[in-house]
């Protein structure tokens, strides 16, 4: 798809999850990132994943690190560089932080999977040249990164190492930093022969929006003005006591950021089942 | 007629190089010529290439003295990408040198680059892709093109630039054989249809050997040999047979005088063998697969294969790209598991991934091939003497303290297999093993999977080359989308019959040169010449 519109749906979507501070609105921006994601291309597991154990690992780490909060719920023994006694409002920040960082990976994965590569390169080309090159370089790498770890794991299993165990899965690491590099220097060498870096570069015209992109970029508008206006009118507030989350605007704001995400996701999904 | 090419007498050294990669190289090419350049691996080839597009040294590095001049513009004075408006350069891995991710967009890359005019870049991608039949591939991600067709698009990719040199850096390594013939008539086409100038470096000779204008022959750098391809085969053929199309190899075997290039002069010359319906040997299942299938999302990879992998015997597996070889390869080494259907079998089994890269892990050659020992446990003394042992029987005692990614290709190859074969495996798997490799390495790989199943190894290779198939195998399994077509002997199906035949089956009726040269040696006994 056009990356105009993916973009302004998943900045949108990216901005209320690090900007807003209704609990609602989060998990609302998240969910809409969440369903975004799903309506895009596989693979998706390695972005859900990640989003998934990064938000717990801040989940889990909060209410140790953080020394708010006038709700005591559990207090453990004296720890040095740690907070053991535990507070409601830790813990409910640290669910609203964890959220933050699925809504934030989620829309930027969505982003990826969705945005066609080579129309957001075209654009970049424009206005950054060399960033270009080391993102052409980027984008074709990580698909052959992959299959060279592929490669190496089967070859390494296939000479018994026991990949699941952390050690000679870690080993792995230096001979595939060996390879892409490798890689990297043949792909950079077959765009100078292709004549990148002479004369003043043209650029491919870029097609309209269809249907389904102009729906989605309506939506991104919508979703973008619907953030920016709710961010500076949302105050909840975590500590010391938890505000009430039940507000008008987190609970519309919430609403309409969950419409967007299931709007989005079927626009989406609109134009691949017409394929 | 005015030149597409000169070069005087060219030395270049890569950095850090012990030796000269090109010395002394001096070599014209006219207008519309095509130009076969043939040499073992590390002759220069590649790099005579690069040299004439200006990446050496631009781009590599190292001292570059002699002139080149490309197209009229010497090399030292204009930079690759200018250089590159009127010569294009096709490399030997396409996954490699593919920039974006879909089809027309690639094509057009090169258009953006040559600052052509934004509202004839895409009409000519097009145009471009439809001349190298493509057309079809235009909206497909390159990433999950096949081989062939990302080869197509790279060749489209040059076409469409409007140049009038094409450079091609055996562009066949990674095909099979129909998709390898189809690029080599395109290539053909291209050069006596449009007028392109083509210089093309390839392995694989049986095809274009004899379509060329005139043929280099490269050796350590230096070009020993350039001359029409009847000359090359005469001076070939007391030098380098190897460099030759199989067919040509046959009669050098033979001793015959005539030097025939082609099936058809071949068969003008010698009858065919008569047919000769041969028996596999008995021999003991080391893995059998009963009605597999595996699917890949929504790509069938196999579709209910069955078949045995023997014991003692070497066993090519063969079928266009996308059969399903490496699938049914990777399932019977145990390194993936079925969607459904039987495996039997439960001894050790290895496998060589074909890029050997995958197999260097380790920092010195003898740490490699002790990798898989140490990962079964096997106790420090008895490791030392297995890997000795190992290293010694592939010739490789003497690299033990080198960085594997320091060797060359072919000392790659062998430690990859050695790494393996260190555990002593009952079925050794083999994917696609000559990738690159020159005719003499493909015989000594030959020679070296006839002596693993000497051993007892049960070996199959996966491959498509099948001139080596036929060269190297005794028995022969046949797939195509899916399924197993056929289980048999090299020489019913790959020399007398079958879907895909080698070029001295096609000819003569046999499978190996070898057979195939003791033939035409009865048949001039017989004929008193």
């Amino acid at each position: 798809m056009s990356p105009l519109p993916v973009g302004l749906l998943c900045a949108a979507l990216l901005a209320g999850s690090v900007a807003l501070s209704n609990p609602f609105a989060i998990a609302a921006c998240a969910a809409a990132a969440g369903a975004l994601l799903w309506a895009s291309p596989p693979p998706r597991a390695m972005y859900v994943w990640f989003a998934a154990t990064s938000a717990l690992l801040v989940f889990l780490v909060n209410p140790f690190v953080s020394v708010q909060g006038l709700t005591p719920i559990w207090s453990g023994p004296q720890i040095p560089l740690l907070d053991t006694e535990i507070t409601q409002e830790e813990l409910v920040f640290g669910v609203a932080a964890g959220l933050r960082l699925i809504g934030s990976a989620m829309a930027v994965a969505a982003f990826v999977r969705l945005a066609d590569g080579d129309r957001v390169l075209a654009a970049l080309a424009r206005v950054a040249p060399r960033s270009a090159m080391i993102a052409a370089l980027a984008s074709r790498l990580l698909p052959t990164l992959e299959q060279d770890a592929t490669g190496l794991a089967m070859a390494s299993r296939s000479r018994a190492a026991q990949l699941h165990r952390r050690r000679p899965a870690a080993a792995l690491a230096a001979p595939l930093v060996g390879l892409s590099l490798e890689r990297s220097l043949m792909l950079a060498e077959a765009m100078e022969a292709r004549g990148y870096g002479g004369a003043a570069r043209t650029h491919t015209p870029q097609p309209g929006l269809n249907s389904p992109e102009r729906v989605l970029t309506a939506i991104g508008i919508i979703t973008c003005a619907v953030v920016a206006a709710a961010i500076p009118l949302d105050d909840y507030r975590y500590y010391d006591l938890l505000g009430d989350p039940f507000t008008a605007v987190g609970l519309a704001t919430a609403v309409l950021v969950g419409l967007a995400g299931a709007a989005g996701a079927v626009t989406v999904r609109w134009p691949r089942r017409a394929r | 007629m005015s030149h597409a090419l000169r070069m005087h007498d060219v030395r270049y050294r890569y950095p850090d190089a012990a030796r000269p990669a090109l010395d002394g190289v001096s070599l014209d090419v006219e207008q519309g010529e095509l130009v076969l350049v043939l040499g073992e691996s590390g002759s220069g080839k590649s790099t005579l290439l690069r040299a004439a597009l200006g990446l050496v040294p631009s781009f590599h590095g190292g001292e570059l003295a002699g002139r080149v001049v490309s197209e009229g513009l010497d090399t030292r004075e204009h930079s690759p990408a200018q250089v590159a408006r009127h010569v294009g350069l096709v490399f030997q891995d396409p996954e490699s040198q593919l920039v974006m991710r879909r089809a027309d967009h690639e094509v057009a890359f090169g258009l953006e680059n040559l600052g052509c005019d934004p509202r004839e870049i895409l009409p000519r991608a097009e145009q471009a892709l439809t001349a190298v039949a493509a057309g079809h591939l235009a909206e497909r991600e390159t990433g999950k093109l096949s081989g062939g067709e990302q080869q197509r698009v790279a060749i489209a990719s040059v076409l469409a630039m409007g140049q009038s040199t094409l450079l091609l850096d055996e562009p066949t390594s990674q095909l099979d054989p129909i998709a390898a013939e189809e690029l080599l008539a395109l290539v053909t086409r291209i050069n006596r249809d449009r007028g392109i100038t083509v210089v093309l470096a390839e392995h694989r000779t049986s095809r274009i050997f004899a379509e060329a204008d005139r043929v280099v022959v490269m050796e350590a750098g230096r070009i020993v040999f350039d001359g029409s391809p009847a000359e090359a085969a005469a001076h070939l053929a007391g030098s380098a047979p190897w460099l030759l199309p199989p067919v040509t190899q046959a009669f050098v075997a033979a001793h015959r005088p005539e030097l025939p290039l082609t099936v058809r002069d071949a068969r003008r010359l010698a009858a065919p063998a008569p047919p000769d319906r041969r028996e596999l040997p008995a021999a003991a299942t080391v893995v059998g697969l009963t009605s597999v299938t595996k699917r890949y999302g929504e790509i069938a990879a196999l579709r209910g294969a069955t078949t045995a992998l023997r014991a003692g015997t070497v066993t090519a597996l063969v079928g266009p790209n996308g059969a399903g070889k490496s699938t049914l390869a990777r399932i019977a080494t145990g390194l993936e598991p079925p969607d459904a259907g039987r495996i039997e079998g439960d001894g050790m089994r290895g496998y060589v991934s074909q890029n050997p890269a995958h197999h260097a892990v380790r920092e010195r050659v003898d740490d490699e091939v002790a990798y898989a020992l140490e990962n079964l446990g096997v106790a420090a003394p008895e490791r030392a003497r297995r890997v000795a042992a190992e290293l010694a029987r592939f010739g490789l005692e003497e690299l033990a303290g080198r960085h594997p990614r320091d060797l060359s290709s072919g000392e790659r190859q062998r430690l990859a297999i050695a790494s393996v074969t260190v555990m002593r495996p009952q079925l050794l798997v083999l994917d696609e093993p000559t990738r690159g490799m020159d005719g003499l390495r493909k015989l000594a790989l030959a020679e070296l999977v006839g002596r693993l199943a000497g051993d007892g190894c049960g070996v199959v290779v996966v491959t498509h080359d099948i001139d080596f198939a036929a060269e190297a195998a005794e028995a022969v399994t046949t797939m195509a989308r899916g399924r197993v077509l056929a289980d048999g002997c090299s020489v019913d199906l790959l020399a007398q019959g079958g879907f895909f035949a080698c070029q001295v089956g096609l000819a003569l009726g046999c499978a190996t040169i070898a057979e195939a040269g003791a033939l035409l040696r009865e048949e001039t006994e017989r004929a008193g010449v």
